[in-house]
Protein backbone atom coordinates (compact mmCIF):
# COMPACT_ATOMS: atom_id res chain seq x y z
CA UNK A 1 0.00 0.00 0.00
CA UNK A 2 1.55 3.10 -1.08
CA UNK A 3 1.30 6.25 1.41
CA UNK A 4 1.30 9.10 -1.16
CA UNK A 5 1.07 8.76 -4.99
CA UNK A 6 2.10 10.89 -7.30
CA UNK A 7 0.66 11.33 -10.62
CA UNK A 8 2.46 12.90 -13.61
CA UNK A 9 2.94 15.89 -11.28
CA UNK A 10 4.69 19.32 -13.18
CA UNK A 11 5.48 22.61 -12.53
CA UNK A 12 6.44 25.53 -14.96
CA UNK A 13 7.75 28.75 -13.79
CA UNK A 14 7.65 31.33 -16.47
CA UNK A 15 7.70 29.04 -19.42
CA UNK A 16 10.90 27.05 -17.66
CA UNK A 17 9.38 23.05 -16.92
CA UNK A 18 11.35 22.04 -13.66
CA UNK A 19 9.29 19.46 -12.36
CA UNK A 20 8.27 17.38 -16.22
CA UNK A 21 5.96 15.05 -15.39
CA UNK A 22 7.08 13.28 -11.85
CA UNK A 23 4.71 9.57 -10.94
CA UNK A 24 5.92 7.77 -8.10
CA UNK A 25 4.40 6.00 -4.86
CA UNK A 26 6.04 6.39 -1.62
CA UNK A 27 5.48 3.41 1.10
CA UNK A 28 4.71 3.76 4.44
CA UNK A 29 7.81 3.84 7.16
CA UNK A 30 10.29 4.06 4.59
CA UNK A 31 12.97 6.29 4.78
CA UNK A 32 13.65 7.22 0.49
CA UNK A 33 15.95 9.99 -0.78
CA UNK A 34 15.55 12.15 -3.34
CA UNK A 35 19.02 12.05 -5.14
CA UNK A 36 19.79 14.25 -7.97
CA UNK A 37 22.10 17.29 -8.81
CA UNK A 38 21.45 20.89 -8.20
CA UNK A 39 19.09 21.59 -10.33
CA UNK A 40 16.80 18.70 -11.23
CA UNK A 41 13.78 20.13 -9.15
CA UNK A 42 14.11 18.25 -6.12
CA UNK A 43 13.05 20.69 -4.24
CA UNK A 44 10.52 22.24 -6.25
CA UNK A 45 9.36 18.65 -5.96
CA UNK A 46 9.42 18.41 -2.11
CA UNK A 47 7.55 22.24 -1.56
CA UNK A 48 4.75 21.12 -4.52
CA UNK A 49 4.42 18.07 -1.97
CA UNK A 50 4.68 20.53 0.64
CA UNK A 51 1.67 22.61 -0.64
CA UNK A 52 4.17 25.67 -1.04
CA UNK A 53 3.78 25.70 -4.54
CA UNK A 54 1.07 24.86 -6.33
CA UNK A 55 1.40 21.88 -9.48
CA UNK A 56 1.05 23.38 -12.99
CA UNK A 57 -0.66 19.75 -13.93
CA UNK A 58 -1.29 16.56 -11.92
CA UNK A 59 -1.96 15.23 -8.86
CA UNK A 60 -0.72 14.44 -5.21
CA UNK A 61 -2.91 11.92 -3.30
CA UNK A 62 -2.58 10.83 0.18
CA UNK A 63 -3.85 7.59 1.13
CA UNK A 64 -6.51 7.61 3.46
CA UNK A 65 -7.23 11.34 3.10
CA UNK A 66 -10.10 13.54 1.49
CA UNK A 67 -8.47 14.73 -1.10
CA UNK A 68 -10.05 18.53 0.03
CA UNK A 69 -8.68 17.94 3.83
CA UNK A 70 -5.72 20.41 4.44
CA UNK A 71 -2.94 18.01 3.71
CA UNK A 72 -0.70 19.99 5.69
CA UNK A 73 -1.63 18.59 9.01
CA UNK A 74 -0.09 15.33 7.89
CA UNK A 75 3.11 16.62 6.55
CA UNK A 76 6.64 17.93 8.31
CA UNK A 77 8.63 20.06 6.17
CA UNK A 78 12.28 21.36 6.43
CA UNK A 79 13.30 23.94 3.63
CA UNK A 80 16.83 23.80 3.22
CA UNK A 81 17.98 26.50 4.83
CA UNK A 82 15.46 27.18 7.62
CA UNK A 83 14.47 30.58 8.71
CA UNK A 84 12.77 31.43 12.46
CA UNK A 85 11.67 34.68 13.33
CA UNK A 86 15.00 35.27 15.31
CA UNK A 87 13.51 37.11 18.09
CA UNK A 88 11.62 33.95 19.34
CA UNK A 89 13.75 31.43 21.50
CA UNK A 90 13.98 28.16 19.81
CA UNK A 91 11.70 26.54 22.81
CA UNK A 92 9.07 29.70 21.95
CA UNK A 93 9.70 28.85 18.21
CA UNK A 94 8.51 25.38 18.53
CA UNK A 95 5.30 25.89 20.70
CA UNK A 96 4.01 28.88 18.09
CA UNK A 97 4.21 26.38 15.02
CA UNK A 98 3.23 23.83 17.30
CA UNK A 99 -0.07 25.19 18.27
CA UNK A 100 -0.39 26.31 14.51
CA UNK A 101 -0.21 22.46 13.94
CA UNK A 102 -3.21 22.53 16.07
CA UNK A 103 -1.42 21.02 19.09
CA UNK A 104 -3.09 22.90 22.90
CA UNK A 105 -0.80 25.13 24.29
CA UNK A 106 0.28 22.64 26.92
CA UNK A 107 0.52 19.69 24.57
CA UNK A 108 2.97 22.07 22.03
CA UNK A 109 5.22 22.94 25.08
CA UNK A 110 5.83 18.87 26.58
CA UNK A 111 6.28 18.34 22.63
CA UNK A 112 8.91 20.63 21.98
CA UNK A 113 10.59 19.77 25.08
CA UNK A 114 10.43 16.23 24.23
CA UNK A 115 12.15 17.28 20.84
CA UNK A 116 14.34 19.88 21.88
CA UNK A 117 16.19 16.66 23.86
CA UNK A 118 16.13 14.53 21.36
CA UNK A 119 17.74 16.75 18.65
CA UNK A 120 19.79 17.88 20.94
CA UNK A 121 19.20 21.64 21.92
CA UNK A 122 17.70 21.30 24.65
CA UNK A 123 20.35 23.76 26.58
CA UNK A 124 19.73 26.26 23.95
CA UNK A 125 15.86 26.31 24.33
CA UNK A 126 15.75 29.56 25.78
CA UNK A 127 18.45 31.47 23.62
CA UNK A 128 17.15 33.73 20.82
CA UNK A 129 17.64 31.14 17.46
CA UNK A 130 19.19 34.35 15.72
CA UNK A 131 22.03 33.30 18.13
CA UNK A 132 22.13 29.90 16.77
CA UNK A 133 24.60 27.72 14.85
CA UNK A 134 23.84 26.76 11.09
CA UNK A 135 23.87 23.09 12.86
CA UNK A 136 21.52 24.02 15.51
CA UNK A 137 19.42 25.66 13.26
CA UNK A 138 19.19 22.53 11.08
CA UNK A 139 18.35 20.64 14.29
CA UNK A 140 15.49 23.06 15.35
CA UNK A 141 14.34 22.80 11.52
CA UNK A 142 13.89 19.18 11.97
CA UNK A 143 12.11 19.22 15.45
CA UNK A 144 9.50 21.81 14.38
CA UNK A 145 8.58 19.64 11.28
CA UNK A 146 8.05 17.07 13.79
CA UNK A 147 5.83 18.94 16.63
CA UNK A 148 2.67 17.78 15.23
CA UNK A 149 3.69 13.81 14.55
CA UNK A 150 3.15 14.04 11.23
CA UNK A 151 2.97 10.73 9.32
CA UNK A 152 5.43 11.76 6.71
CA UNK A 153 8.36 14.66 7.02
CA UNK A 154 10.37 15.76 3.98
CA UNK A 155 13.54 17.60 4.35
CA UNK A 156 15.29 19.21 1.74
CA UNK A 157 19.23 18.73 1.87
CA UNK A 158 19.19 18.12 5.33
CA UNK A 159 22.81 18.07 5.73
CA UNK A 160 24.44 19.03 3.05
CA UNK A 161 25.51 22.52 4.15
CA UNK A 162 27.00 21.13 7.47
CA UNK A 163 30.00 20.90 8.65
CA UNK A 164 31.15 16.71 8.97
CA UNK A 165 30.27 16.81 12.62
CA UNK A 166 27.36 18.80 12.32
CA UNK A 167 26.23 16.27 9.46
CA UNK A 168 27.07 13.13 11.48
CA UNK A 169 25.05 14.26 14.09
CA UNK A 170 21.67 14.57 11.59
CA UNK A 171 22.26 11.69 10.01
CA UNK A 172 22.30 9.45 12.61
CA UNK A 173 19.19 11.47 13.79
CA UNK A 174 17.08 10.61 10.72
CA UNK A 175 18.20 6.85 11.81
CA UNK A 176 16.42 7.42 14.66
CA UNK A 177 13.69 8.96 13.25
CA UNK A 178 12.84 6.30 10.74
CA UNK A 179 11.57 4.08 13.08
CA UNK A 180 8.68 6.47 13.69
CA UNK A 181 8.07 8.49 10.30
CA UNK A 182 8.24 8.02 6.57
CA UNK A 183 10.89 10.49 5.47
CA UNK A 184 11.32 11.94 1.87
CA UNK A 185 14.45 13.67 1.51
CA UNK A 186 16.64 15.44 -0.91
CA UNK A 187 20.09 15.66 -1.61
CA UNK A 188 22.99 15.47 -4.26
CA UNK A 189 25.03 13.12 -2.61
CA UNK A 190 25.26 9.30 -2.79
CA UNK A 191 27.04 8.27 -0.09
CA UNK A 192 24.26 10.20 2.10
CA UNK A 193 21.76 8.46 0.44
CA UNK A 194 23.04 5.09 0.61
CA UNK A 195 23.69 5.23 4.37
CA UNK A 196 20.48 6.32 5.12
CA UNK A 197 17.58 5.36 3.11
CA UNK A 198 15.86 2.24 1.75
CA UNK A 199 14.37 4.01 -1.18
CA UNK A 200 15.85 5.88 -4.33
CA UNK A 201 14.30 8.10 -6.59
CA UNK A 202 16.69 9.51 -9.30
CA UNK A 203 16.08 12.75 -9.88
CA UNK A 204 17.77 14.55 -13.59
CA UNK A 205 16.42 17.70 -15.18
CA UNK A 206 12.91 17.30 -13.56
CA UNK A 207 12.20 13.71 -14.01
CA UNK A 208 12.57 10.57 -11.99
CA UNK A 209 14.72 8.71 -14.51
CA UNK A 210 15.01 5.49 -12.04
CA UNK A 211 13.40 4.54 -8.67
CA UNK A 212 13.61 1.54 -6.39
CA UNK A 213 15.40 0.36 -3.28
CA UNK A 214 19.28 0.56 -3.15
CA UNK A 215 19.77 -3.35 -3.07
CA UNK A 216 17.42 -3.56 -6.76
CA UNK A 217 19.54 -0.33 -8.11
CA UNK A 218 22.58 -2.02 -7.23
CA UNK A 219 21.34 -5.71 -8.20
CA UNK A 220 20.50 -3.84 -11.70
CA UNK A 221 23.38 -1.39 -12.40
CA UNK A 222 26.04 -3.39 -10.68
CA UNK A 223 29.12 -4.16 -12.58
CA UNK A 224 32.02 -5.82 -10.89
CA UNK A 225 35.01 -3.23 -10.24
CA UNK A 226 38.47 -4.74 -10.13
CA UNK A 227 41.42 -3.24 -8.11
CA UNK A 228 44.64 -4.29 -8.85
CA UNK A 229 47.60 -3.45 -7.29
CA UNK A 230 50.92 -3.81 -9.50
CA UNK A 231 54.36 -4.15 -7.89
CA UNK A 232 55.94 -2.20 -10.20
CA UNK A 233 54.76 1.70 -11.80
CA UNK A 234 50.96 0.53 -12.89
CA UNK A 235 50.60 3.20 -15.61
CA UNK A 236 52.32 0.79 -18.20
CA UNK A 237 49.13 -1.85 -17.53
CA UNK A 238 46.35 0.36 -18.12
CA UNK A 239 46.03 -0.18 -21.40
CA UNK A 240 46.70 -3.78 -21.26
CA UNK A 241 43.50 -3.62 -18.77
CA UNK A 242 41.53 -1.38 -21.36
CA UNK A 243 41.85 -3.87 -23.64
CA UNK A 244 40.56 -7.07 -22.15
CA UNK A 245 37.07 -8.10 -23.04
CA UNK A 246 34.39 -6.55 -20.96
CA UNK A 247 36.10 -3.35 -19.09
CA UNK A 248 34.66 -0.68 -19.64
CA UNK A 249 36.87 1.88 -18.34
CA UNK A 250 40.39 1.66 -17.09
CA UNK A 251 41.92 4.20 -14.81
CA UNK A 252 44.58 5.33 -11.97
CA UNK A 253 42.61 3.95 -8.43
CA UNK A 254 42.61 6.46 -5.70
CA UNK A 255 45.23 4.26 -3.85
CA UNK A 256 48.32 5.10 -5.63
CA UNK A 257 50.64 4.94 -8.71
CA UNK A 258 51.28 1.66 -8.59
CA UNK A 259 46.99 0.40 -9.06
CA UNK A 260 44.68 0.27 -10.88
CA UNK A 261 40.73 0.57 -10.80
CA UNK A 262 38.32 -0.71 -13.56
CA UNK A 263 34.86 -0.28 -13.36
CA UNK A 264 31.73 0.70 -15.40
CA UNK A 265 29.37 3.94 -14.73
CA UNK A 266 26.01 3.95 -14.05
CA UNK A 267 24.33 4.70 -17.56
CA UNK A 268 21.92 7.68 -18.64
CA UNK A 269 21.51 10.61 -17.43
CA UNK A 270 23.03 9.59 -14.25
CA UNK A 271 26.96 9.52 -14.98
CA UNK A 272 27.40 11.69 -11.89
CA UNK A 273 27.31 8.89 -9.46
CA UNK A 274 29.89 6.77 -9.61
CA UNK A 275 28.44 3.24 -7.79
CA UNK A 276 31.42 1.08 -6.28
CA UNK A 277 30.79 -1.90 -5.28
CA UNK A 278 33.10 -4.27 -4.09
CA UNK B 1 5.79 85.46 28.98
CA UNK B 2 9.35 84.04 30.19
CA UNK B 3 10.94 80.66 29.44
CA UNK B 4 10.29 79.23 32.49
CA UNK B 5 6.63 79.06 31.76
CA UNK B 6 6.58 77.81 28.47
CA UNK B 7 9.07 75.09 30.03
CA UNK B 8 6.72 73.01 31.86
CA UNK B 9 4.02 72.60 29.28
CA UNK B 10 6.69 71.88 26.87
CA UNK B 11 8.40 69.63 29.14
CA UNK B 12 6.61 66.49 28.24
CA UNK B 13 7.03 66.54 24.40
CA UNK B 14 10.45 66.85 25.02
CA UNK B 15 10.27 64.21 27.58
CA UNK B 16 8.88 61.86 25.10
CA UNK B 17 11.19 62.80 22.28
CA UNK B 18 13.83 61.86 24.94
CA UNK B 19 12.43 58.47 25.76
CA UNK B 20 12.20 57.98 22.40
CA UNK B 21 15.73 58.41 21.81
CA UNK B 22 16.81 55.95 24.53
CA UNK B 23 14.65 53.46 22.90
CA UNK B 24 16.10 53.77 20.02
CA UNK B 25 19.80 53.18 21.41
CA UNK B 26 19.06 50.43 23.31
CA UNK B 27 17.33 48.44 20.63
CA UNK B 28 20.70 49.53 18.45
CA UNK B 29 22.91 48.19 21.18
CA UNK B 30 20.85 44.51 20.87
CA UNK B 31 20.32 44.65 18.06
CA UNK B 32 22.67 42.35 15.43
CA UNK B 33 22.39 43.65 12.10
CA UNK B 34 21.87 46.93 10.92
CA UNK B 35 20.54 48.08 7.15
CA UNK B 36 23.62 49.69 6.74
CA UNK B 37 26.58 50.38 9.20
CA UNK B 38 25.81 50.01 12.37
CA UNK B 39 27.67 53.44 13.75
CA UNK B 40 25.74 55.35 10.95
CA UNK B 41 22.71 54.54 12.89
CA UNK B 42 23.79 55.29 15.99
CA UNK B 43 24.51 59.20 14.74
CA UNK B 44 21.04 59.09 13.27
CA UNK B 45 19.52 58.01 16.12
CA UNK B 46 21.19 60.76 18.19
CA UNK B 47 21.06 63.65 15.25
CA UNK B 48 17.81 63.84 13.82
CA UNK B 49 15.21 64.09 16.36
CA UNK B 50 12.37 62.23 16.24
CA UNK B 51 13.05 61.14 12.85
CA UNK B 52 16.15 59.24 13.71
CA UNK B 53 14.85 56.93 15.97
CA UNK B 54 11.33 55.85 13.73
CA UNK B 55 14.06 55.67 10.64
CA UNK B 56 16.11 53.32 12.92
CA UNK B 57 13.01 51.21 13.89
CA UNK B 58 11.53 50.60 10.63
CA UNK B 59 14.09 50.70 8.02
CA UNK B 60 17.60 50.22 10.30
CA UNK B 61 16.81 47.07 12.13
CA UNK B 62 16.99 44.03 10.01
CA UNK B 63 14.34 42.11 11.17
CA UNK B 64 12.80 38.77 11.13
CA UNK C 1 -7.25 28.54 18.51
CA UNK C 2 -4.50 29.39 15.53
CA UNK C 3 -6.39 32.94 15.10
CA UNK C 4 -5.06 33.89 18.75
CA UNK C 5 -1.70 32.04 18.17
CA UNK C 6 -0.80 34.28 15.88
CA UNK C 7 -2.24 37.06 17.44
CA UNK C 8 -0.03 36.72 20.75
CA UNK C 9 2.87 36.06 18.51
CA UNK C 10 2.00 39.07 17.28
CA UNK C 11 1.72 40.84 20.40
CA UNK C 12 4.99 39.11 21.56
CA UNK C 13 6.68 40.71 18.76
CA UNK C 14 5.52 44.30 19.30
CA UNK C 15 6.93 43.75 22.82
CA UNK C 16 10.17 42.70 21.92
CA UNK C 17 10.88 45.09 18.81
CA UNK C 18 9.43 47.61 21.20
CA UNK C 19 6.72 48.71 19.05
CA UNK C 20 4.59 49.24 22.34
CA UNK C 21 6.51 51.94 23.30
CA UNK C 22 7.59 54.17 20.07
CA UNK C 23 4.85 53.85 18.03
CA UNK C 24 2.52 55.40 20.85
CA UNK C 25 5.41 58.00 21.71
CA UNK C 26 5.33 58.85 18.28
CA UNK C 27 1.11 59.36 17.96
CA UNK C 28 1.73 61.58 21.46
CA UNK C 29 4.03 63.66 19.48
CA UNK C 30 2.31 64.15 16.39
CA UNK C 31 -1.13 64.89 18.30
CA UNK C 32 0.52 67.70 20.69
CA UNK C 33 2.93 69.18 18.56
CA UNK C 34 0.81 71.65 16.48
CA UNK C 35 -1.20 72.54 19.24
CA UNK C 36 1.64 73.06 21.33
CA UNK C 37 3.11 75.45 18.56
CA UNK C 38 0.19 76.98 17.73
CA UNK C 39 -0.21 78.24 21.04
CA UNK C 40 3.23 79.03 22.13
CA UNK C 41 4.60 80.13 18.73
CA UNK C 42 3.67 84.11 19.36
CA UNK C 43 4.95 83.58 22.83
CA UNK C 44 8.27 82.72 22.20
CA UNK C 45 8.98 84.73 19.28
CA UNK C 46 7.75 87.55 21.58
CA UNK C 47 10.37 86.00 24.58
CA UNK C 48 13.52 85.50 22.05
CA UNK C 49 12.23 86.85 18.94
CA UNK C 50 14.19 90.19 19.90
CA UNK C 51 10.93 92.17 18.46
CA UNK C 52 11.73 96.19 18.20
CA UNK C 53 10.09 97.65 21.52
CA UNK C 54 6.51 98.07 20.91
CA UNK C 55 5.61 95.85 18.45
CA UNK C 56 3.17 92.66 19.69
CA UNK C 57 1.83 89.81 17.78
CA UNK C 58 -1.66 90.10 17.25
CA UNK C 59 -2.39 86.14 15.82
CA UNK C 60 -5.33 85.26 16.98
CA UNK C 61 -5.81 81.52 18.83
CA UNK C 62 -7.94 78.92 16.85
CA UNK C 63 -11.06 77.96 18.35
CA UNK C 64 -10.69 74.31 20.48
CA UNK C 65 -12.47 72.19 17.57
CA UNK C 66 -10.17 73.61 15.13
CA UNK C 67 -6.71 73.14 17.40
CA UNK C 68 -7.88 69.36 18.26
CA UNK C 69 -8.11 69.02 14.29
CA UNK C 70 -4.66 70.04 13.85
CA UNK C 71 -3.93 66.61 15.44
CA UNK C 72 -5.70 64.61 12.47
CA UNK C 73 -4.10 67.34 10.28
CA UNK C 74 -1.00 65.59 11.19
CA UNK C 75 -2.50 62.02 11.56
CA UNK C 76 -2.95 62.29 8.05
CA UNK C 77 0.19 62.83 7.15
CA UNK C 78 3.09 61.85 8.93
CA UNK C 79 0.82 59.46 11.23
CA UNK C 80 -0.73 57.75 7.39
CA UNK C 81 3.38 57.02 6.74
CA UNK C 82 3.78 55.87 10.42
CA UNK C 83 1.06 53.31 10.03
CA UNK C 84 2.11 52.73 6.37
CA UNK C 85 5.48 51.76 7.53
CA UNK C 86 5.04 49.52 10.63
CA UNK C 87 2.35 47.58 8.52
CA UNK C 88 4.47 46.90 4.90
CA UNK C 89 6.35 44.00 6.06
CA UNK C 90 3.83 42.03 8.15
CA UNK C 91 3.25 39.50 5.75
CA UNK C 92 5.99 40.33 2.69
CA UNK C 93 8.79 40.37 5.29
CA UNK C 94 7.93 37.12 6.40
CA UNK C 95 7.52 35.87 2.64
CA UNK C 96 10.97 37.41 1.89
CA UNK C 97 12.52 35.97 4.75
CA UNK C 98 11.54 32.89 4.42
CA UNK C 99 9.96 32.73 8.09
CA UNK C 100 6.41 31.93 6.29
CA UNK C 101 7.59 29.00 4.68
CA UNK C 102 8.14 27.19 8.28
CA UNK C 103 4.44 28.92 9.05
CA UNK C 104 2.47 28.28 5.96
CA UNK C 105 3.51 24.69 5.91
CA UNK C 106 1.38 24.27 9.04
CA UNK C 107 -2.52 23.54 8.56
CA UNK C 108 -3.19 27.57 9.06
CA UNK C 109 -6.26 28.98 7.14
CA UNK C 110 -5.30 31.64 4.62
CA UNK C 111 -8.09 33.70 6.19
CA UNK C 112 -7.04 33.09 9.70
CA UNK C 113 -3.14 34.14 9.01
CA UNK C 114 -4.19 37.41 7.30
CA UNK C 115 -6.88 38.81 9.34
CA UNK C 116 -4.69 38.16 12.64
CA UNK C 117 -1.92 40.02 11.66
CA UNK C 118 -4.92 43.07 10.40
CA UNK C 119 -6.27 42.61 13.68
CA UNK C 120 -2.94 42.28 15.82
CA UNK C 121 -1.63 45.87 13.84
CA UNK C 122 -4.91 47.54 14.35
CA UNK C 123 -4.90 47.01 17.79
CA UNK C 124 -0.96 48.37 18.17
CA UNK C 125 -2.71 51.32 15.74
CA UNK C 126 -5.73 52.35 17.48
CA UNK C 127 -4.07 52.42 20.87
CA UNK C 128 -1.08 54.59 19.69
CA UNK C 129 -3.73 56.77 18.38
CA UNK C 130 -6.40 56.97 20.97
CA UNK C 131 -3.40 57.62 23.38
CA UNK C 132 -2.30 60.42 21.08
CA UNK C 133 -5.52 61.99 20.82
CA UNK C 134 -6.14 61.51 24.85
CA UNK C 135 -3.13 63.91 25.28
CA UNK C 136 -4.16 66.35 22.52
CA UNK C 137 -7.52 66.52 24.32
CA UNK C 138 -5.78 67.30 27.09
CA UNK C 139 -3.96 70.39 26.11
CA UNK C 140 -6.40 72.05 23.75
CA UNK C 141 -9.14 72.15 27.15
CA UNK C 142 -6.00 73.11 29.14
CA UNK C 143 -4.45 75.92 26.06
CA UNK C 144 -7.82 76.98 23.98
CA UNK C 145 -10.54 75.84 25.61
CA UNK C 146 -13.02 72.85 26.81
CA UNK C 147 -14.33 70.25 23.97
CA UNK C 148 -16.52 67.59 25.31
CA UNK C 149 -15.35 64.19 26.35
CA UNK C 150 -18.58 62.37 24.33
CA UNK C 151 -17.47 64.80 21.03
CA UNK C 152 -13.35 63.97 21.69
CA UNK C 153 -15.06 60.40 21.51
CA UNK C 154 -16.76 60.39 18.09
CA UNK C 155 -14.16 62.21 16.61
CA UNK C 156 -11.93 59.22 17.76
CA UNK C 157 -14.01 56.53 16.58
CA UNK C 158 -15.12 58.12 12.98
CA UNK C 159 -11.37 59.28 12.86
CA UNK C 160 -10.05 55.76 13.60
CA UNK C 161 -11.60 54.31 10.69
CA UNK C 162 -9.27 56.26 8.16
CA UNK C 163 -6.51 54.81 9.91
CA UNK C 164 -7.92 51.35 9.86
CA UNK C 165 -8.87 52.07 5.81
CA UNK C 166 -4.69 52.76 5.38
CA UNK C 167 -3.79 49.55 7.25
CA UNK C 168 -6.11 47.81 5.25
CA UNK C 169 -4.77 49.02 2.21
CA UNK C 170 -1.56 48.35 3.54
CA UNK C 171 -2.36 44.58 4.49
CA UNK C 172 -3.86 44.31 1.01
CA UNK C 173 -0.67 45.06 -0.80
CA UNK C 174 1.09 42.77 1.51
CA UNK C 175 -0.35 39.89 -0.46
CA UNK C 176 0.11 41.08 -3.13
CA UNK C 177 3.65 41.30 -3.85
CA UNK C 178 6.68 40.38 -1.10
CA UNK C 179 9.07 43.34 -0.73
CA UNK C 180 8.22 45.24 2.38
CA UNK C 181 9.14 48.37 0.45
CA UNK C 182 7.27 47.76 -2.38
CA UNK C 183 4.25 47.27 -0.67
CA UNK C 184 4.82 50.42 1.11
CA UNK C 185 5.35 52.34 -2.17
CA UNK C 186 2.06 51.23 -3.42
CA UNK C 187 0.12 51.87 -0.58
CA UNK C 188 1.59 55.26 -0.53
CA UNK C 189 0.65 55.70 -3.77
CA UNK C 190 -2.44 54.37 -3.53
CA UNK C 191 -3.17 57.12 -0.75
CA UNK C 192 -1.98 59.88 -3.23
CA UNK C 193 -3.84 58.76 -6.03
CA UNK C 194 -6.59 59.42 -3.60
CA UNK C 195 -6.31 62.04 -2.18
CA UNK C 196 -5.51 63.68 -6.22
CA UNK C 197 -8.99 62.23 -6.91
CA UNK C 198 -10.73 64.26 -4.27
CA UNK C 199 -9.37 67.26 -5.05
CA UNK C 200 -10.55 67.05 -8.74
CA UNK C 201 -14.28 65.20 -8.19
CA UNK C 202 -14.91 66.69 -4.56
CA UNK C 203 -17.73 68.63 -5.43
CA UNK C 204 -19.13 65.30 -7.16
CA UNK C 205 -17.53 62.39 -5.01
CA UNK C 206 -18.85 63.67 -1.63
CA UNK C 207 -18.80 60.49 0.04
CA UNK C 208 -15.44 59.92 -0.65
CA UNK C 209 -13.67 58.29 1.89
CA UNK C 210 -10.89 61.85 2.23
CA UNK C 211 -13.56 63.64 2.69
CA UNK C 212 -13.94 62.13 6.65
CA UNK C 213 -11.73 64.72 8.25
CA UNK C 214 -13.49 67.52 7.00
CA UNK C 215 -17.06 66.07 7.91
CA UNK C 216 -15.40 65.30 11.33
CA UNK C 217 -15.00 68.99 11.65
CA UNK C 218 -18.41 70.28 10.60
CA UNK C 219 -19.70 67.41 13.43
CA UNK C 220 -17.36 69.74 15.84
CA UNK C 221 -18.61 72.98 14.74
CA UNK C 222 -22.31 71.62 14.63
CA UNK C 223 -22.31 69.31 17.20
CA UNK C 224 -24.31 67.00 15.32
CA UNK C 225 -23.22 64.16 13.41
CA UNK C 226 -23.97 65.26 10.12
CA UNK C 227 -25.80 62.24 7.10
CA UNK C 228 -22.80 62.70 5.14
CA UNK C 229 -20.11 61.75 7.81
CA UNK C 230 -22.16 58.92 8.51
CA UNK C 231 -22.68 57.77 4.61
CA UNK C 232 -18.49 58.33 4.31
CA UNK C 233 -18.07 56.26 7.22
CA UNK C 234 -20.39 53.45 5.94
CA UNK C 235 -18.45 53.83 2.69
CA UNK C 236 -14.82 53.11 4.60
CA UNK C 237 -15.89 49.67 6.44
CA UNK C 238 -17.45 49.20 2.87
CA UNK C 239 -14.06 49.85 1.14
CA UNK C 240 -12.43 47.67 4.39
CA UNK C 241 -14.30 44.66 4.03
CA UNK C 242 -13.71 44.64 0.70
CA UNK C 243 -10.22 44.82 0.63
CA UNK C 244 -9.96 42.09 3.25
CA UNK C 245 -11.98 39.58 1.07
CA UNK C 246 -9.46 40.82 -1.95
CA UNK C 247 -6.38 40.06 0.24
CA UNK C 248 -7.47 36.48 1.19
CA UNK C 249 -7.96 35.55 -2.85
CA UNK C 250 -4.82 37.22 -3.81
CA UNK C 251 -3.18 35.88 -0.97
CA UNK C 252 -4.49 32.00 -2.25
CA UNK C 253 -2.75 32.70 -5.66
CA UNK C 254 0.02 33.40 -4.30
CA UNK C 255 3.08 30.53 -3.88
CA UNK C 256 4.63 31.09 -0.38
CA UNK C 257 8.16 30.20 -1.83
CA UNK C 258 10.16 30.80 -5.29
Amino acid sequence: MAMINVEKLKKQFDDKDVVKGLSFSLAPGKCVALLGPNGAGKTTTLRLLSGLLKPSSGSIQFEGINQTADIRAHIGYLPQYPIFHEWMTGKEFLVYVGQLAKLSKTEASERADQLLEKVGIAEAKHRRTGKYSGGMKQRLGIAQAMIHKPALIMLDEPVSSLDPIGRREVLTLMEELKQDTTILFSTHILSDAEEISDDLLLMHQGQIVESGSIRELQNKYQTDKIHVAFQVKADTYLDKLQALPSITEAGRGRTGRNSVTSRRYWPGPCTNYAVSCG
Amino acid sequence: MEIAEVLPILAPLFLLEAILAIVAIISWFKTDETNGPKWMWLLIILLISIIGPILFFVIGRRQR
Amino acid sequence: MQWTTIFKKEMLEYARNYSWIWVPIVFIILAIMDPLTTYYLPKILDTVGGLPEGATFDIPQPPPAQALYMSLSEFSMFGVVIVVLITMGTIAGERQSGVAELVLVKPVGYFTYISSKWAAKLLLIWSSYIVGMLASWYYVNLLFGEIAFTTVVQVILFYGLWLTLVTTITIFFNTLVKTPLLVGFLSIAVMIAMSVVNSVFSHRLIWFPNNLSSYILQMMDTGTIPTDLWATALIIIGLIVVLLVAALFTFRTREMAN
